[in-house]
């Protein structure tokens, strides 16, 4: 396999704000996604990719095993004790406005979202993709993604009510 | 047991849970493909119906909507932080990864809890020259971790381009010793932590710094790589540093 062609590297930059919310979609944590898109950029790098390759879906198909290697790589009591003190917030700033605080409720919500769940609904609802564009990108049937869409607004709808009640 | 028989037993509680291409389906998942559009024509038409009539299914079809709002914004703050290296890595000309050397910040070996800010070592074609890469220990390095003392001033010649300073020394939570150190190439300047394993130095966090004055003022190039290696040393180091005594005994003995 070549190395990436000058097209294939601007595909991928282009590519690279899509693929890193694809990355904290992945790892609920912004310091993990950061890793997650540097090593996959990297592995892209290293390996390269078919001439023909489609930049976008090569590169999301890429990161997605990265992850699944991480995950399965990763020792199960550390992941638990490091899932304690989970970062509370996708990027929102430090100010107590009432926006950081609701966004920071749902960046918190999306983190107790399964990933195949928060993973399919970044692609259809952040990234605008059809379920069949995302189907396609995530390598599942269309009726699993409606389906995971479905149960993650409703699990999200459900976390973010709880929580309000909770705070209120 | 017969398809009718199994089809009677079967329970199914769910409010207005309707037939949609063999699968049952409920409002939730209906007013979620609603808003992806992705209910065909004579499906939108009756859910529009719907909606029209029934107060509830406005209410949740809002509330579904403006949690996908409230998503949207999160994520796109996320696009907004991409590492600068990472686009900077891929628009280099002739770049070849000497190796990958990116690990996770989270979970390296069980031993270390730390953030790693990692450099990735390049080579560029066009002058055949290997960029500086200060993760990496080679021997010059290896040796003066080995057996220089550390020290609040004053620099050790590693090579024409390094200049080395031990800053301190102390013991890590998985029993291995682990070195403070100073680093200058040519312009830049680093600073990290290396551990010994099993008789070899391996570089746990480096983070560049910019020296002000080489023998006694520093700042860090950035918080987040000063804080790395603080973060490292707060969180490995199981007792206060070797005072220099402890520290000449240590290296005397061969670790």
């Amino acid at each position: 396999m070549t190395t990436l062609t000058s097209q294939q590297r601007q595909d991928l930059i282009d590519e690279l704000p899509r693929l890193k919310r694809y990355c904290l979609s992945l790892t609920s944590d912004p310091a993990d996604a950061d890793d997650l898109l540097q090593i996959t950029v990297e592995r892209l790098l290293e390996k390269g990719m078919p001439a023909d390759a489609h930049v976008a879906k090569w590169s999301h198909r890429v990161c997605k095993n990265l992850w699944i290697d991480e995950i399965r790589s990763r020792d199960v009591r550390n992941r638990y004790a490091l899932s304690e003190g989970v970062i509370d917030g996708a990027g929102t700033t430090s100010a107590n406005t009432e926006e950081s605080v609701q966004l920071d409720r749902v960046s918190a919500a999306m983190e107790q979202l399964p990933a195949e769940q928060r993973a399919a609904l970044v692609q259809v609802a952040v990234e605008g993709r059809s379920y069949a564009e995302a189907a396609a990108f995530l390598e599942v049937p269309i009726g699993t993604i409606m389906s995971r869409v479905a149960r993650a607004r409703k699990a999200l709808a459900a976390n973010l009510e709880w929580r309000e009640e909770r705070e209120a | 047991m017969g398809v009718a028989k199994k089809v009677k037993d079967m329970r199914d509680d769910r409010k207005n849970v309707v037939d949609m291409d063999g699968s049952r389906v409920d409002d939730d998942h209906l007013l979620s493909m609603y808003i992806d559009n992705e209910l065909d024509a004579e499906q939108t038409i009756a859910f529009v119906s719907r909606l029209k009539s029934e107060s509830a299914l406005r209410t949740r079809l809002t509330q579904l909507e403006e949690n996908d709002g409230l998503i949207k914004r999160v994520y796109a703050q996320s696009a907004d932080s991409i590492p600068h290296q990472v686009a900077a890595l891929i628009s280099a000309d002739n770049v070849t990864l000497l190796r990958p050397v990116r690990q996770w910040r989270r979970w390296t070996t069980a031993a270390v809890a730390a953030s790693c800010a990692v450099v990735i070592a390049m080579v560029l074609n066009t002058n055949q020259t290997a960029v500086f890469n200060p993760m990496t220990i080679d021997a010059q390095m290896a040796h003066a971790l080995e057996s220089s003392p550390s020290r609040a001033a004053g620099w050790e010649t590693l090579d024409n381009e390094r200049t080395f300073r031990s800053v301190l020394t102390f013991p890590a939570a998985d029993g291995k010793w682990c070195r403070e150190f100073m680093l200058v190439h040519r312009e830049s300047n680093w600073r990290g932590v290396a551990c010994r394993d099993d008789g070899n130095w391996v570089n746990q966090v480096v983070g560049s710094e910019v020296f002000l004055n080489q023998e006694t003022q520093y700042r860090p190039a950035g918080a987040d790589d000063s804080q790395s290696v603080a973060r490292f040393i707060d969180e490995t180091a199981t007792d206060v540093a070797l005072g220099p005594q402890q520290e000449a005994a240590l290296i005397l003995s061969g670790w």
